[in-house]
C-alpha cells in the first residue's frame, strides 16, 4: 500500500471515526432523553389512572350507597329475612343495576348466597364469597359471565340499612376499554388492558372468579380505548412477565419490522386484594420521535463523513504533493537503482528532511556510477591480462618445440645431406603439428567470440541424449581405463524450443568434461526428466569430483581446473543455456563425481 | 195489594239491567297482545280461532266431535273412517270435503306421521297405519292437524289461513292480526266481531297496554303469574299445558347413555321451579302429570350431584352446546341448568335460540289433554320421538314411560300452566286444554 493510500486510509479512518463518535455520542443522548420523557408521561398516565381509579371507586361507592339505603332495597331485605323467600327478586338486581347504571350489581342473602345477579340471573343461591366483608374498600374483581368469559370490574360490598342478619349488595363497574376511553392520554400514547381469562369453566365448584387462574396469554384479551390494540401479540413476553413477577415491566416491543413502529411498553400489574394479578394494563409511548431524530442524525452523520472522507482525499493529494510526491520520485529511483540503473536523479527542493534524503540519494548514485566504472575498468584490464596470460601461456607451448625445430634446422645444416634430410623431415613435421596446436588454440578463442544466435526448432530432449550417447558411448573405452556411459530418459515426450547443434555442443562439452574428469574409469550418465514445466537434461560422472570454491569459478571464462583446458569450455556451455532461456547449475563433492544439471523451458504442445 | 204490585214492579224494572248485564253481548272487537309467532304450532293462538280439527277436546279431556261427526276403528285399530260433518264451509265459502281433510292432514303431518295412509272415501275419511292407532281421535283434536284450506276447488294452493273455525282472517297489517267473526261459522256465530291479535309485544309492554285500556287480552308466562297475582289482575290460568324438558341427543358426546343419566341427575329443578318459574306449574320427572296418570310420584326429581359424579366417573367429555326456545325465561333456566351441568363436571355452553344441533335442548312441549295414553303419543309425536304402543292401562303407560325415561333423552323438568290476563270489558275467557284462549266464546262488556 503507497504512502498516499495510507494517508488517504488514515485521513478517512479519522474523518468516520470522529463523526461515528460524535454520531453515537447525541444519538445515546437522544435516546436517553426519549426514554426520560417517556418515563415521565408513563408515571403520569399511571397516577391518572389511579386517580380515575379511585373517582370510579367513589362513584361505584355511592351507587351501591344509595341502593343500600333506598326504601326499595329496605323492603326487599326485610321481606327476605321476614319471609326466608327470596325467589321473587330474582331480577330485582338488574332492576337496581339499571337504576344507578351498575355494569355489576348482586343481592347476596343472609346466607350469603346470591339473591339475584345483574350479570349472572341464573346465578342465584350459589354462594358470593366477596360479599364476606361489607367494611372492605372498594376492589378489584374478576367476574365470570353467562357466556364463559370474564370481566374484570371495580367492586363495593355494602349491607343495606336496616335488615337482620344482613342481606348485601355487591355492585360494580367493568373495567374495560370504556373506562380506557375516559382516561386522558397523550398523543402518541397506546394504553390497554389485559384481562385474564377464565373461559375454562370451573369443572368441580361454583363459579367464583375470585382466584387468580393465569390462562395462556390471548392477544384478543388485550383491548383498547377504541378496541383491539394494534400488535397486541408483541406484547405477550411484557405481560407475562408482568403476571409472574407482580411488578411494572417494562421493554422495547417492535410492533412491525420498521423500527419506527416500535414503542416504549410498561406493563402494570393491577392486582385484587389478595395480591394476585388480575390485569395488566400497558402504556405504550410511541419511538416514532425517537427513530426519526435518530435517523436524522444518522443521515446528518453520514453526510459529515462523506464529506470528511473527500475532505481527506483532497488532504491526501495535497499532502502527496508535498510530502509523499518526493518521497515516491525517491522509492522510483531506489527501484531504478536496484534495476541496474544507476544514473537516476531525483529533484531536490527546499531543505526539509526529504530534500536531504533526495541529496543523500544523489550524492550515492554518483558515487556508485563512479565506482561501478572504476570497477569495469579494472575489471577490463583484468581480464586483458588474464587474456594476455592464457594467451601467452598457451601459444608458448607450441612456441617452444617451433623454436627448438628451427634451431634444430639451421644446426642440421652442417651435418650430412641425407642427416639433414632426416631431421629436416622430422623437424618440418614437427612444425606442422605445433602451428596446427596453433590453430586449434586460435580457433577456439575465435569460437567463443563468435557464438552464434541459436536458431530454435522443436525437438525433445531424448533425441538429444540419444544423440550424445551414440557419439559418446565408445569414446571412452581406453586399454587402461574403461568408462561406461549410460542413459536415463523419461518416457513421456520432453518437447523443447531449441537449437540441436547448439545443445549438441554443449552436452559433447559437458560429456568431454565427465571423461575428463575420469581418468581411471567409471561411469558416465546422461539423462533426461520432464520437471513440471521443464526439462531437466543431467550430466553426472562418478569421477574425482571438485570442491565447492571450484563450483563457484566454474563457469568463469578461462577458469579451469584442467592442465591443458582454456577455461571456455563450460563458458560456452552456460552461454549456449542462457541463449536458451535455461539455466545451468552443478553438484559435486570431491571423490563423489559431479553432476551438471540443465533446466530448459518445455516447449508448449 | 196495589201498593206490594207497585214495589214489586220497581224491583222488577231495576232487576232488568242487571240482568241484562250478564247476558253476553255481540259486537266489538277484541284486542289481543302476544309476545311470540301467531302461527307457531301447535299451539298459536288465531289458529283454534281459525281452524277446527276433525275432533275436540272438552275440559274433561273427553273426545267430542268437531268436524267429524262420527268415526269407527277396524283392523285392531289399524284402520279408522271419519264421517265429515254435513254443511260445514270454509271461509272462502267452498265446501268442506273429504279431499280437502286429506290434503290438510297431508300437509300437515310431512314426517313422523301417526298413520301410514289417508283419503276420501265419500264423505268420509279413511287413515289407515301398519301400526294399531287406538288414540287417533284424541290426537286429530291437537293443534298439529287443525284442518285448513290447501287446495281451492279448482286445485290452486289457497291464500293465506283458511279454515272453517269461528273466525276468519282479514289481513295482517303492521304487525297487527285481524280477524272477523265468521257469520257462518257450523259453531254458530261468536259474540266478538273481530280479534285484533297484535303480534311480537313484550309482556311488560302487553300489560301496560293492559293497564291504559289498550288491550284486552295479555299473555301471563307461568314466571309472572305471581306477580300478576299481586298486581290484581283478572288471570285465566289452565292446568299444566306444557311440559319444560330437556332433550339430550343420543348420539355424539352424549351417545353413553350414562352420561345422560348423569346429566339428568345433575339439574336442580327445585331452583328451576321454586325461583325462575317462581312456585308456578309443579315439579316432575315423569312426562305426563300426576292428575292424569296417578303415578308420577314414582318418578323421582330430587337432584343428586353426588351420584351425578359417580355415574360420570371422571369421563372428559367435549364442551357441550344447549339451546332452549325463545322467552327470557327459558334463557334463565338454559343458564341454570349449565350451571348445574358445570358442578357436575360437565362443560356446557348456552348457545342461542334457533341454533341447530345443540347437544342439548331446553324445550316446552305442549301437554295436551284426554286420555293418558293419547297424551303421551302426542307429547312424544310433538318431541320428535316415535311413541310406542300402550295398551290402555295405567301399568302398562307406567311401564312404557318408564322404558322410554331410561333413555334418559327426554329430561323431564317441570309442568307449567299458560295464562291470559283481561281486560274488565271481557267477560267468559276460558281457556282450551292447550291453554290457549277460546275468543269465540268471549264477550265485551262495553259492546253495543
Amino acid at each position: 500500500m503507497s504512502l498516499r493510500q495510507r494517508l488517504l486510509l488514515l485521513f478517512s479512518l479519522t474523518v468516520a471515526a470522529a463523526v461515528a463518535a460524535v454520531a453515537w455520542t447525541v444519538l445515546v443522548r437522544i435516546r436517553y432523553v426519549f426514554e426520560q420523557r417517556d418515563q415521565e408521561e408513563t408515571t403520569l398516565f399511571v397516577s391518572q389512572f389511579q386517580r380515575e381509579f379511585q373517582h370510579r371507586s367513589a362513584e361505584v361507592a355511592t351507587a351501591v350507597d344509595h341502593l343500600s339505603a333506598s326504601e326499595r332495597a329496605r323492603g326487599m331485605a326485610f321481606e327476605i329475612v321476614q319471609s326466608g323467600d327470596a325467589s321473587p327478586y330474582l331480577t330485582e338486581a338488574q332492576t337496581m343495576a339499571q337504576d344507578v347504571q351498575l355494569d355489576f350489581l348482586e343481592i347476596v342473602g343472609p346466607d350469603g348466597n346470591v339473591v339475584s345477579s345483574a350479570q349472572w340471573p341464573a346465578r342465584f343461591g350459589y354462594p358470593e364469597p366477596a360479599a364476606a366483608d361489607p367494611a372492605q374498600a372498594p376492589f378489584l374483581k374478576r367476574e365470570d359471565l353467562p357466556d364463559g368469559s370474564s370481566s374484570l370490574g371495580l367492586f363495593v360490598v355494602r349491607e343495606v340499612h336496616g335488615a337482620e342478619p344482613a342481606v348485601r349488595l355487591v355492585g360494580g363497574e367493568r373495567l374495560d376499554q370504556t373506562f380506557l376511553a375516559d382516561l386522558p392520554v397523550a398523543p402518541g400514547m397506546q394504553v390497554g388492558l389485559y384481562s385474564d381469562s377464565n373461559a375454562t369453566p370451573n369443572q368441580s365448584s361454583p363459579p367464583d372468579a375470585s382466584t387468580n387462574i393465569t390462562t395462556a396469554f390471548d392477544p384478543k384479551r388485550l383491548v383498547g380505548p377504541s378496541g383491539d390494540v394494534p400488535g397486541a401479540a408483541r406484547y405477550q413476553k411484557l405481560i407475562e412477565e408482568a403476571r409472574k413477577s407482580g411488578q411494572q415491566t417494562n421493554g422495547i416491543l417492535y410492533l412491525t419490522d420498521r423500527r419506527e413502529d416500535s414503542v416504549n411498553a410498561s406493563a402494570i400489574p393491577l392486582k385484587n386484594q389478595a395480591g394476585n394479578v388480575l390485569a395488566v394494563l400497558t402504556v405504550a409511548i410511541s419511538r416514532s420521535g425517537m427513530v426519526e431524530a435518530q435517523q436524522h442524525i444518522r443521515a446528518i452523520a453520514y453526510g459529515v463523513a462523506a464529506a470528511g472522507i473527500l475532505l481527506a482525499i483532497a488532504f491526501s493529494l495535497w499532502i502527496a504533493a508535498r510530502v509523499s510526491r518526493p518521497i515516491e520520485q525517491l522509492a522510483h529511483a531506489a527501484e531504478e537503482v536496484a534495476g541496474g540503473n544507476w544514473d537516476v536523479h531525483v529533484p531536490e527542493h527546499g531543505r526539509d528532511e526529504v530534500s536531504v534524503l533526495a541529496r543523500s540519494f544523489n550524492h550515492m548514485t554518483k558515487q556508485l556510477t563512479s565506482q561501478r566504472e572504476r570497477l569495469v575498468q579494472s575489471e577490463r584490464v583484468a581480464a586483458w591480462r588474464e587474456l594476455a596470460r592464457r594467451l601467452a601461456h598457451e601459444l608458448k607451448n607450441p612456441l617452444f618445440p617451433l623454436q627448438l625445430t628451427v634451431e634444430n634446422l639451421v644446426r642440421a645444416r652442417e651435418l650430412s645431406e641425407e642427416e639433414f634430410d632426416e631431421v629436416f623431415r622430422e623437424g618440418t613435421a614437427t612444425l606442422g603439428t605445433e602451428i596446427a596446436n596453433l590453430k586449434t588454440i586460435i580457433g577456439r578463442f575465435s569460437d567463443f567470440s563468435k557464438m552464434p544466435k541459436p536458431e530454435l526448432e522443436r525437438i525433445d530432449a531424448k533425441d538429444m541424449v540419444a544423440r550424445a550417447y551414440s557419439l559418446y558411448a565408445n569414446a571412452g573405452n581406453h586399454d587402461d581405463a574403461k568408462i561406461r556411459v549410460e542413459t536415463e530418459t523419461s518416457d513421456e515426450p520432453m518437447p523443447l524450443m531449441a537449437d540441436p547443434e547448439l545443445l549438441h555442443r554443449a552436452l559433447s562439452n559437458l560429456v568431454l568434461n565427465a571423461m575428463d574428469a575420469m581418468p581411471e574409469g567409471g561411469r558416465l550418465t546422461i539423462s533426461a526428466h520432464p520437471r513440471g514445466g521443464k526439462v531437466e537434461i543431467c550430466v553426472a560422472d562418478t569421477g574425482t569430483g571438485i570442491t565447492p570454491e571450484e563450483c563457484e569459478r566454474l563457469f568463469t571464462p578461462y577458469y579451469t581446473t584442467k592442465l591443458h583446458g582454456t577455461g571456455l569450455g563450460l563458458a560456452i556451455v552456460q552461454s549456449v543455456v542462457a541463449d536458451h532461456a535455461g539455466t545451468i547449475a552443478v553438484e559435486s563433492r570431491v571423490g563423489g563425481g559431479t553432476a551438471f544439471i540443465i533446466t530448459l523451458p518445455r516447449a508448449e504442445s | 195489594m196495589l201498593r206490594r204490585f207497585a214495589i214489586s214492579c220497581l224491583l222488577a224494572t231495576l232487576a232488568l239491567p242487571a240482568a241484562a248485564r250478564t247476558r253476553p253481548h255481540y259486537g266489538g272487537t277484541v284486542r289481543v297482545k302476544i309476545e311470540g309467532d301467531p302461527w307457531q304450532r301447535p299451539d298459536g293462538l288465531p289458529r283454534r280461532l281459525i281452524f277446527d280439527g276433525l275432533t275436540t277436546l272438552d275440559r274433561d279431556g273427553t273426545v267430542r266431535p268437531a268436524l267429524a261427526v262420527e268415526w269407527e276403528s277396524e283392523s285392531g285399530d289399524r284402520r279408522w273412517q271419519f264421517r265429515l260433518r254435513p254443511g260445514v264451509h270454509f271461509h272462502d265459502g267452498s265446501p268442506l270435503t273429504a279431499v280437502a281433510v286429506v290434503a290438510s292432514l297431508a300437509a300437515s303431518c310431512a314426517a313422523n306421521c301417526p298413520w301410514n295412509a289417508v283419503h276420501a272415501v265419500g264423505p268420509s275419511i279413511v287413515i289407515t297405519g301398519d301400526s294399531p292407532m287406538p288414540n287417533l281421535p284424541s290426537l286429530l283434536a291437537g293443534g298439529q292437524f287443525l284442518i285448513s284450506l290447501v287446495l281451492t276447488a279448482d286445485g290452486k294452493t289457497a291464500n293465506g289461513a283458511i279454515g272453517t273455525g269461528p273466525f276468519q282472517l282479514t289481513g295482517f297489517n303492521n304487525g297487527v292480526l285481524t280477524l272477523a267473526a265468521n257469520e257462518n261459522c257450523w259453531q254458530g256465530r261468536p259474540f266478538a266481531d273481530a280479534v285484533e291479535i297484535r303480534v311480537h309485544r313484550l309482556v311488560h309492554d302487553q300489560w301496560l297496554d293492559l293497564g291504559v285500556g289498550r288491550a284486552d287480552v295479555v299473555e301471563v308466562p307461568a314466571e309472572q303469574l305471581r306477580q300478576a297475582q299481586e298486581q290484581r289482575l283478572t288471570v285465566a290460568e289452565s292446568s299444566p299445558a306444557t311440559l319444560l324438558a330437556l332433550q339430550i341427543a343420543d348420539s355424539g358426546a352424549l351417545a353413553n347413555p350414562t352420561l345422560r343419566a348423569a346429566i339428568a341427575l345433575a339439574v336442580d329443578r327445585g331452583a328451576l321451579f321454586n325461583v325462575i318459574f317462581q312456585k308456578q306449574g309443579e315439579v316432575t320427572a315423569s312426562l305426563l302429570p300426576q292428575a292424569l296418570t296417578g303415578y308420577s310420584f314414582l318418578f323421582a326429581a330430587d337432584r343428586d350431584l353426588n351420584k351425578a359424579h359417580q355415574m360420570r366417573g371422571g369421563l372428559a367429555t367435549p364442551p357441550l352446546t344447549l339451546s332452549a326456545d325463545q322467552g327470557g325465561a327459558m334463557q334463565l333456566a338454559a343458564q341454570r341448568i349449565a350451571l348445574n351441568l358445570r358442578e357436575a363436571g360437565f362443560n356446557v355452553q348456552v348457545v342461542g335460540t334457533g341454533t341447530q344441533h345443540s347437544d342439548l335442548m331446553l324445550r316446552k312441549l305442549p301437554l295436551e289433554g284426554g286420555e293418558p295414553a293419547a297424551a303421551l303419543e302426542a307429547l312424544l309425536r310433538s318431541a320428535g320421538q316415535t311413541p310406542p304402543v300402550v295398551e290402555q292401562t295405567s301399568a302398562a303407560l307406567f311401564k312404557a314411560e318408564r322404558e322410554f325415561l331410561d333413555q334418559k333423552t327426554l329430561i323431564p323438568l317441570l309442568y307449567l300452566p299458560r295464562a291470559y290476563s283481561s281486560s274488565g270489558r271481557v267477560r267468559d275467557l276460558q281457556l282450551f286444554p292447550d291453554g290457549t284462549p277460546d275468543l269465540a266464546g268471549v264477550s265485551l262488556e262495553d259492546a253495543p
